[in-house]
């Protein structure tokens, strides 16, 4: 039996190679399909975001799976690259330490921000994909639903995932709630059309923010992001009465001057008659001058402001690492153990099978030679058979059965099929 | 059956309370997880115990055959505004629980309770006046005016140490937990609205009360002096805010109820320290005059003017 995960991810790999590698939807599904044809008796899960892209197979056999070396041949053919442009950056991790590694991925402890929720989302779309194409089979079924099980444990035993720590997220999550209680009725004002600020809106959005206006000196792209998130774009020279009437304030222009002063934005509060006022000034350099936060009501908050908070949200993240990293080693241990011993079942059945027959051989044998013998003493000499065979099978089952619970039995396995002559 | 609600005192909804503001207080310095329920428990049963004080109170005004005037001393009414901040506290920690507004209302409450205790032995509100209709109304519409005032200022409080919080960007490196900016200042503008309008009314009743009673205004009384000045107040404060926009909003609101609970504590430590609906607080002056004494023992040199040891 074999477990194995072939891949790269954030770690190890950069972007631009993560960027060549990484398999859309349908890909993966032309992938999946690629693959089973090429290794019909293997299993397989193609897991592709952003930051990874690992594929798990696993196999009855081991010859049965696709090596390192094939699954690199694979993902370079696929992709049109030549196989010694990535092998280097291919990792492989194979039976226990593959499944630790499904563990950490799921619960989220092997991301780029530790404890995020997509993950495991991610890692369910994988698996239902490989279900659907029909590659992912017993082996991996069993692996994916113990992955979702250690991922919510962790979730819910440990505060990993408690705090945010990407700064759009603790805006939005920890400081614009601090400030509105709801978001429905508040006017949302983006200036810029910066990665960051996007982010932003799109967690204001799922705060329930529907009033959003979007201003930027390119209008075009203005009206692309007013498109994408439903707001109304807006040109350069609406700003101030924009800022006049907006209750949160998100700007990410690329400008390399503050585009609000202090002397500006002092007509701007005059018409404001002091209403409460958020500013995320999310650009580098900054948007807004420091000094307006000094006007009554008016509360500007910097991304160093925010960093912070995410430093010490990721920090206090990594107290709860330990306890999380408990709980998938347990749930290692207990998984290999169940697969262990899964594995032992064939050779037990096997072994006991062989015995069997030679025992039902024997046993007539005798009947044969011993003539009238009443139906009694056929059962006595039956039951005897039975408990010298069950005496013999005790002690080498016994020991497979402690080597189950201690680690991998394969070498007690092999001796035991070699011993005893079983076939596969 | 419910003869046992009989034996509730003061003593057990006030120690209620203790526990839970030092419960509250606990949020800022540790963790525990069954602490949110527990509060609330002994919130819970505080109020429990509350209502049923004032349910004994009312039965002992009933079977004493005042059917009408029910809570008509300052010792009831205390303990009926106590009582409306409770509820409200518990209908606040339900809806907020990961908030600490206890801590700013719960000593309200105890001090309310405090009162209280203080006025039970104060002489009932007038006959005449509980009976008549003014009187009732003046009654009521003070009371709820008051607990709007005092809500309205641990809402200002509140939002004060909040905005604070976060123009400082301190939000994170302190314990405390406040409902956002946007829900204290709605709380302040509603307590504030809601106390101008039943203070005024409140005041409106007590003078066509005193005119009935007198066929004229004595404005050289100083409850009627103060109340006047919390009326001017009141009005002042609604003109401003009608004109004057930013008064409206953020800071000045809670301003606003601050100045609210200043001048409303003149107004009633006027009425507890005169006779004022046969308030007077006669432990108070007990106090004074003793204090008085001692000083006066002091200076002719008794070192034991109360009888203690030597």
């Amino acid at each position: 039996m074999k477990l194995q995960i072939v891949g790269c991810s954030h770690h190890q790999t950069p972007v631009e190679l993560r960027e060549r590698l990484a398999f859309s939807p349908d890909q993966t599904r032309t992938a999946l399909a690629r693959l089973h044809s090429q290794f019909p008796d293997s299993e397989a899960v193609l897991l592709s975001t952003c930051n990874r892209i690992e594929l798990y197979t696993a196999s009855e056999n081991d010859d049965q799976c696709p090596t390192h070396h094939e699954i690199a041949e694979f993902f370079a053919e696929f992709h049109g690259l030549t196989e010694s442009e990535i092998f280097v950056d291919l990792f492989e991790r194979t039976g226990e330490e593959a499944i630790r590694h499904l563990f950490t991925v799921a619960a989220s402890m092997d991301s780029m921000v530790v404890g995020e929720a997509q993950i495991l989302s991610q890692v369910k779309q994988a698996y239902e994909a490989a279900s659907a194409g029909d590659t992912a089979g017993t082996l991996l079924h069993s692996a994916f639903q113990a992955a979702n099980r250690v991922a919510k444990r962790v979730a819910t035993e440990t505060a990993i995932n408690k705090k945010r720590v990407s700064i759009p997220s603790v805006a939005v999550g920890e400081y614009a709630r601090e400030f509105f209680e709801q978001f429905d009725d508040k006017k949302v004002l983006v200036i810029g059309a910066g990665e960051m600020g996007q982010e932003t809106l799109k967690y204001l959005i799922d705060e329930g923010a529907t009033n959003v206006a979007i201003i930027n000196r390119s209008f075009p792209r203005a009206q692309q992001l007013a498109a994408e998130f439903l707001g109304e774009a807006l040109p350069w020279e609406k700003l101030d009465e924009q800022l006049i009437s907006a209750d949160l304030v998100v700007s990410t222009t690329g400008a390399t001057e503050p585009i609000v002063t202090a002397d500006y934005f002092s007509q701007i509060q005059s018409n404001r008659y002091e209403r409460l006022l958020f500013i995320l000034d999310l650009a580098v350099p900054r948007d807004f001058e420091p000094e307006v936060g000094n006007f009554s009501d008016v509360y500007l908050y910097s991304v160093d402001d925010l960093a912070q908070a995410c430093e010490r949200n990721r920090r206090d993240r990594e107290k709860e690492w330990p306890r999380a990293i408990k709980i998938i080693e347990e749930e290692t241990l207990r998984y290999m153990t169940d697969l262990n011993h899964r594995a032992t079942g064939p050779i037990i059945r096997r072994l006991r099978e062989r015995a069997k027959e030679i025992k039902d051989e024997e046993f007539g044998r005798l009947i044969n030679k011993l003539g009238d013998l009443d139906q009694r003493q056929q059962n006595e000499l039956e039951r005897s058979f039975d408990r010298l065979v069950n005496k013999l099978l005790h002690p080498p089952l016994e020991s497979l059965r402690d080597e189950v619970e201690t680690g991998s039995p394969h070498g007690l396995l092999d001796a035991l099929k070699r011993l005893f002559q079983l076939k596969d | 059956m419910f003869s046992w609600l009989s034996n509730i005192t003061i003593t057990c909804f006030a120690a209620s309370y203790g526990v839970t503001l030092a419960l509250e207080a606990s949020r800022l310095f540790f963790r525990v997880p069954i602490r949110l329920a527990v509060m609330l428990g002994f919130a819970v049963a505080g109020w429990f115990a509350h209502t049923a004080y004032l349910l004994n109170l009312a039965q002992q005004e009933i079977t004493a055959g005042n059917r009408i005037a029910l809570f008509s001393d300052w010792h009831a009414w205390c303990m009926l505004a106590a009582w409306i901040m409770s509820g409200t506290y518990l209908g606040l920690i339900l809806r907020r629980p990961k908030n600490n507004v206890g801590l700013f209302i719960l000593p309200l409450i105890l001090l309310f309770v405090g009162i209280a205790v203080a006025c039970a032995d104060s002489e009932g509100f007038p006959r005449a006046a509980v009976q008549s209709v003014w009187g009732i109304i003046h009654g009521v519409c003070l009371l709820i005016g008051t607990v709007a005032v005092m809500l309205g200022f641990a809402a200002g409080v509140m939002y004060l140490i909040q905005a604070n919080r976060l123009k400082h960007k301190r939000m994170a490196s302190s314990r405390i937990r406040l409902p956002s900016l946007e829900w204290l200042q709605r709380f302040n503008k509603e307590s504030l609205h809601l106390s101008t309008t039943f203070l005024f009314l409140g005041l409106l009743s007590g003078i066509i009360l005193s005119f009935n009673k007198h066929t004229r205004i004595t404005w050289t009384d100083p409850v009627i002096l103060t109340s006047t000045i919390l009326f001017l107040w009141l009005a002042g404060v609604s003109i401003f805010e009608y004109f004057y926009r930013p008064a409206r909003q953020g800071h000045k609101v809670a301003y606003l109820t601050l100045c609210n609970f200043v001048f409303m504590t003149i107004a009633l430590a006027t009425v507890f320290l005169g006779d004022h609906g046969g308030a007077t607080v006669t432990w108070l002056f007990e106090l004074l005059d003793q204090a008085e004494s001692l000083a006066v023992v002091c200076e002719s040199g008794n070192p034991d003017p109360i009888g203690g040891g030597g």
